[in-house]
Order: structure tokens, then sequence, then C-alpha cells
């Protein structure tokens, strides 16, 4: 009995592992092995893989420490002050998050570009375009990331050893010096990482405002997309691993295995009325610094021709649609739909597998199922576009599904992982001797228990295959394309009304979802609590 | 006394480490056996092979003299209360109590009635709609009871019921434990590292170190006679340094 249990699990962690080897090993093997016909010593050797490779570390490490620092302070303001509306504040902040990154870029090209709002209305003597532009825009859009990591980092941090601190009359830099710093150590580096790699392997930014100041990943996209040279791509996707690999094992190797069972206190927050305003003000100014580019999508959207005629119009949402946004919505809903409920029910199903059994077969497809973390949406990209280019999956629907359900994997799979394993541990036996069969247990027990996790899962998928424009970007054609990679084709056609719109809409329908999803885990909560 | 439970030669090993070292103990029908160790000693080990939930490496386990070492759990017909509860959260008091009588085509008519009795039994009738999350660790646990009593289980396993509980409700549901035993005429194996709690409980207690049985007698003959140095030191000095501690605040007379 016992047997044949454990036989049916092993059996299916078995089908789970081979669909990441098809899903994600053997087509990252087959893009580097495409490195072989390729004259590599060439490509890196030559100037422009050189300037490109020195852009993207510049423009990438300097976004990446004005991020985090600014990331840093606005989560400090949160947990370490009494300000009012904090809930709405981290909305605000993370509300970047809900569009694509080509939106960012595209948004400061309005804000600051050779005719743009701020330009015109300022008289600014210069333009967005190149270093700056690439920076302010890879700010924009890794900073909910790590604003939303270091909130945690900052939230749970124990405030007992302060508390002890303080009775020993220990003072308040000695405290910073010996209990602040050595605890956020890890955990800042981990943070530092992955929103550099979440910059460095990004091309929609620096393609929309880097001008002539070329970036690996836009090196790579007109590779694969202008000049259909795959070798190249695939040696530039190469080096784009690189960071993404040591992120994700500077992650793997840094993650805490303690400090669950401790008693842990949030750390209280004396009254500060100087700190308050002070906190207040930033949270203020960093709102508007986001809601600027929002607010010129909208003032685009609805005026006739900026900055000629400035009276209302439905015109330019009317010609949008017409020119098929109205499918690509579909598309994009399609995907994003299709990948939060499958991608959902499979890591649900893997995080049960591994959350809720010990041994090898367990750690094992655990390590596999967060691999993905380790892989840039581009480089996924071309992975699939080399390994399914002559299969039946190619130029369908299907194969975004898929590369966004396998990109997307392990931020879901890991918030199941986590509350499956804080579920009592001995279910499973109560089920057994009572004679409740396995499927029974998950459907009517860990479900149930579950359910917030559940819809939390869902939206991150939606919200995410929404506004993706990495992986997607090489495998999908005319008839499959999803709203965000339109973005792309109306800047060459320099339609930026349109472009405002769809970034809109994008926004809106995320918007929405992240709403309904709010409400339901609300009425969840409640009916919990009665 | 008619056996109702006997172990052969029972051996388990997890890798190079052997956890249980070749037991063989018979259990009396409507007997009160607590298992004694300090934790570590393979007790928990004991309780979850002979309720069906792990294999063991090589022995025997025979129920009413027929062998049950491979069977499933839900086929032994015991019943096991765990030290965290592990109730269903998601359900009610009742719907904890009534799940598995509902899955069972023979008991599925009788569900509800059954359950509300059994609730009753341990007094929890006006918490019956209440979940799990809105009751005391001594109610929790006493749905745990209720649940496992539901289908009937001739052998209850106890895997330390009480450590969670503060030291008034542990006196309570001690006295609750027994009467249960008495109206179901249960057999009991009850898990537990309090000398004390051992004591007043059991007619027999088996102590245990190391995954090997040290003694297995009546309270009274481990007092009079301890079979070795291990339990002279586990179990009698222990206690007595429990009725110290308190002897010190009796008044003279």
């Amino acid at each position: 009995m016992e047997t044949k249990r454990s036989a049916g699990s092993l059996a299916l962690k078995a089908v789970l592992a081979l669909f990441f080897l098809f899903a994600v090993l053997l087509p990252l093997i087959r893009m580097l092995s495409n490195m072989a016909t390729t004259d590599v010593g060439g490509i890196l050797s030559s100037p422009q893989f050189h300037s490109a490779a020195l852009h993207s570390l510049l423009s990438s490490g300097t976004a990446t420490l004005i991020s985090v620092f600014l990331a840093f302070l606005l989560a400090w303001c949160i947990t370490r002050s009494r300000i009012r509306f904090k809930e709405a504040w981290c909305v605000l902040f993370t509300l970047p998050m809900l569009i694509p990154s080509i939106s960012h870029g595209m948004g400061l090209v309005i804000l600051f570009g050779s005719n743009g709002i701020l330009t015109n209305w300022l008289h600014l003597p210069f333009t967005i375009y190149g270093f700056g532009g690439i920076v302010i825009g890879s700010v924009l859009y890794s900073f909910p990331v790590a604003f939303l990591m270091l909130l945690d980092v900052l939230k749970y941090e124990d405030g007992t050893a302060y508390e002890a601190a303080a009775v020993l009359g220990i003072s308040k830099g000695r405290q910073i010096r010996s209990l602040l710093l050595p605890y956020l150590r890890k955990p800042l580096i981990s943070v530092i990482f992955a929103t550099f790699t979440l910059i460095v392997t990004d091309y929609g930014v620096p393609l929309m405002v880097g001008g002539k100041y070329t970036t690996l990943p836009v090196m790579m996209y007109n590779e694969v997309t202008g000049l259909l040279d795959f070798g190249e791509g695939s040696v530039i996707g190469a080096c784009l691993l690189i960071p993404a690999v040591a992120a994700f094992l500077i992650d793997l190797f840094t993650k805490e295995s303690n400090g669950q069972n401790f008693v842990t206190r949030p750390r209280s927050v004396a009254p500060g009325r100087g700190r308050d305003v002070f906190c207040t003000l930033l949270c203020i100014v960093a709102g508007v610094l986001i809601l600027l580019p929002i607010a010129a999508f909208v003032l685009l959207t609805f005026v006739r021709k900026y900055p000629v005629d400035m009276s209302f119009t439905f015109q330019n949402i009317l010609k949008t649609m017409d020119q098929g946004a109205g499918d690509y919505l579909i598309n994009s809903l399609i995907i994003a739909f299709s990948v939060a409920l499958i991608g959902t029910a499979v890591s649900y199903l893997t995080a049960y597998l591994t959350a809720r059994s010990r041994g090898i077969s367990s750690g094992l497809l655990h390590l596999i199922s967060i691999t993905s973390l380790a892989i840039p949406g581009m480089v996924l990209g071309l992975s699939y576009s080399l390994f399914f280019g002559g299969s039946f999956l190619a130029g369908t629907l299907s194969i975004l599904i898929l590369v966004n359900m396998v990109h997307f994997f392990a931020s879901p799979y890991l918030m199941a992982y986590n509350s499956l394993g804080k579920l009592n541990e001995n279910l499973e036996a109560v089920g057994r001797t009572l004679g409740i069969g396995r499927v029974r247990m998950v459907l009517r027990v860990f479900v149930p228990q579950t359910r917030s996790t559940l819809w939390e899962m869902f939206s991150y998928f939606f919200v995410n295959s929404m506004m993706t424009i990495s992986a997607v970007s090489f495998l999908s054609r005319r008839e499959t394309m999803p709203l965000s990679l339109i973005i792309n084709q109306f800047e060459k056609q320099m339609q930026l009304e349109s472009i405002a719109f769809v970034s809109l809409l994008i926004l809106a329908v995320n918007l929405l979802m992240k709403g309904i999803i709010a409400l339901i885990r609300r009425r969840a909560g409640k009916k919990e609590a009665a | 006394m008619e056996k109702k439970l006997a172990v052969q030669d029972l051996f388990m090993r997890f890798g190079d480490k052997t956890v249980l070292d070749h037991l063989s103990f018979d259990v009396q029908k409507g007997e009160f056996l607590s298992l004694l160790g300090p934790s570590g000693c393979g007790k928990t080990t004991i309780l979850r092979i002979l309720v069906g939930l792990q294999a063991p490496t090589s022995g025997k386990i025979f129920k009413d003299d027929q062998e049950i070492t491979g069977l499933a759990p839900d086929k032994r017909g015991m019943g096991i209360v765990f030290q965290n509860y592990a109730l269903f959260q998601n359900m009610t008091v009742l719907g904890n109590v009534e799940y598995a009588l509902k899955l069972r085509k023979d008991l599925k008519p009788r569900s509800r009635e059954i359950a509300l009795q059994l609730i009753e039994q341990v007094g929890l009738t006006e918490h019956k709609d209440k979940k799990p999350g809105r009751l005391s660790g001594g109610q929790q646990q006493r749905v745990a009871i209720a649940r496992t009593l539901a289908l009937n289980p001739d052998i209850l396993l106890f895997d330390e019921p009480m450590s969670a509980l503060d030291v008034a409700n542990r006196l309570t549901l001690r006295d609750e434990i027994k009467r249960i035993q008495r109206e179901y005429h249960s057999t009991i194996l009850y898990i537990t590292h309090d000398q004390e709690e051992a004591f007043a409980l059991s007619d027999r207690i088996m102590v245990m170190g190391n995954g090997r049985i040290h003694q297995l007698d009546t309270p009274q003959n481990i007092i009079d006679h301890p079979a070795d140095e291990y339990v002279e030191e586990f179990v009698i000095r222990n206690l007595n340094k429990k009725i110290e501690s308190l002897m010190k605040y009796r008044k003279p007379e």
C-alpha cells in the first residue's frame, strides 16, 4: 500500500520532470549548441559587441543602484514610519509592474523626447535619448520589483532583538551596525542581483530611448528579428544567461533556511512627526514621478493632436482599434487567461508534490521547478523558436502560452510551495487513517486552505503574460501577436497616441484583474474569519 | 485477558541508523498502554508503523490474531490523534467529524447523527458550527478525538496529545480520555515523554530508550523493581524530583 502510493506520486514527479526537460532544458541546449556553428570568437571580439556589452553593464549597473536605493528608501518609509494610506502608497508604487517595459521607454519619449510634453513645456535644453533615458526608464521599470522584495525584507525583520538591545542600553548607531546591516546583507545582495538581471536582460526600454546607445538585448533583438541571425543571437543570449544564472545561484545559496520556528515580532514604530512628514513627502514625490508617464498616456490618448490641437476626442482610440488593436487584445486575453489557468494548476500540483513529501525526488523536482528563474525571457524565446521551429507548435497561440507559463513558473510555484509547506504536516496521515483519498484531500482540504495563494498565483501569471514582451517576441506572428508587442510597430510609424492608448489598455486590463482578485480574496478572507 | 495486538520482532532502519531494534510486545484488549521515553527514542515511529503510515524494515503486526502488517491505514480499525491536532481548518467542527463518515457508503445515511453524538460526547455541541481556528487548544484536541472516533476504531493511538496544552487543559483532557476508553471499550496506546502523565493514566508502561524496550510493566512494578539503570534514571529519579519540588510547598500538618 505504502509502495503503491509513493509509486503513483513518483510517476507524477517523473512526468513533471520530463515536462521541464522538454520545456526548459532541451530548448536551451538547442540554443547553446547553435553556437557550435557560429564564429563565437569573431562576435565576442567585434567592436559592436564590446560597446554593447559595456553599455549594458554601465546603464544596468547605474540603474540597479538607483533603483535599489530608491526602493529601500520607500520601503523603509512604509515599514518604519507612521504615515497614513500605506496600502494606497504600495498600490501606487507597484503600478509600473502592470505595463510593458517598452511602455516605460515610450512614456519617457512622450515626456522628454524631442517633441516631448515636458521638453516643450519647460523648454528643456536636453533630450532623453541614450544612457540617461535607459537609466531612468529602467529604474521606473524595475523599481516596483525591488520595492516589493525590500518591503518583505523590512516587514519581517524581527523586532525582539531591537527591544533586547534597547533594554541593554545599546545605542542606535550600534544597533544599525550590529543588527540591521548583518540582517540586510544577504537579502540585499539577492535584491541587487535580481534587479540587475531584470534590467540587463530587458530590451524594451533601451530599444525605445536608447538611440544609438545599443545594449546587448537590443543587439540580440535586432540580430534575430531584423537580420534573422540566430547564431549571433544565441551568443548574446548565452551572455545574458550569465547574470541570470549568477543571480539564481546567489539567491539559492543565501536563502536563510532557518528562522521559521523562532518567535518573532514586527519592529515597533515609535511616534515621530518629523520623520512622518519627511516620509510622506518622499512618497508624494515618488508617486508623482510614477504617475507622470501614465498621465502623459492619458493626455495623448484623449487629445486630438498634441501639441497642435488640444481638444478632447475618442478619435485616437477608434483609429487604433481600426488597426487591429482589438484582435491583439483578444490574443493577449486568450494567452493571459490560459497561462493563468494552466500555469496555476501545474505549479500548484508541482508544489503539492514537492512541499508535501520528503526525499530526493522532491528535492530534485523543486530545483528543476525554480530553474526558470535563471533564464531570461528573451533567451527562453530564442531557444523555443530554434527548438520548436519546425514543429506543429510553431506560430500558434499554444507556444506563446507555453513559453509564458514556463517563463513565469517559478514565482507562483514558490508561493504555493511556501503556503502548502506551512499546513499541518500530519494532514496526509489523518486522511490515510480515515480513508480519505489523496485527490479528495487535495481538493477538499488543501485547496480551500490555500485559496488566497491560488488567486495570487493566478493574478501573477495573468498580469505578467499581459505585459511581457520578452519571451514572446521571437515566437509570435501577425495572427498570434499579443497587444504588448504592437507598441514596437506603432513606434516605427511614430503613432505615439496609439502607443499611449495601448499602454493604458494593458494597464486597465491588469488593474481590473488585480481589483477583481483583491475583492475575491477579501471576501474569501471574511468568510474564513466568520 | 485477551490479546488485542501483537508486535513481533519489529525492526526499522533509516539509512544506516537503527530506529527500532527488534521489538516484540503484546497489548491486551481494553488496556491503556503508555510508551514512555525521551524524544527521538522511536516512540512515534512505532505508532506510525502500527497504524500503517510507515512500513517497517522487517517484523510483523497482528491484531485479533490476524496479520495486518501490509494493510492500508484505513483498513486496520485504528484511529490516531496527533500532538498538533491536524484538523481540517477550512471545515467546521461538525464538518471535521462528519467528513470521513460521508465518504463511507454504509455510514453515510447516519453520518450527521453519529457526528453530532460524538461532538456531544466531547462537550462541544455549542461550538459545532465554528471553525477550529476559533477554538482553544484543548477544544481543538477534542475535535480531533471525536473525528478519530467517528469510524469507530477499537484501538486508539495518541501521539503526545497533551504537549501543546496548558496544565489545566491537560488534567481535564486526561479524565476525558479515560472516560472515552471506558465508554468505547477501546484499547489505547499513548505516547508521552512525561513520566507523571504515564503513571497517572496507564495500566502498563513501556519505558523506551534508543529504539529498545527497557521495561514493560505496571506502574507499581516499575517503581518497585526498575529493570535497569536507565529506568531508574529516566523514570524514578525524574518522578522523585517532581514530587520533591511540589512537597516543598506543603505546609506541615
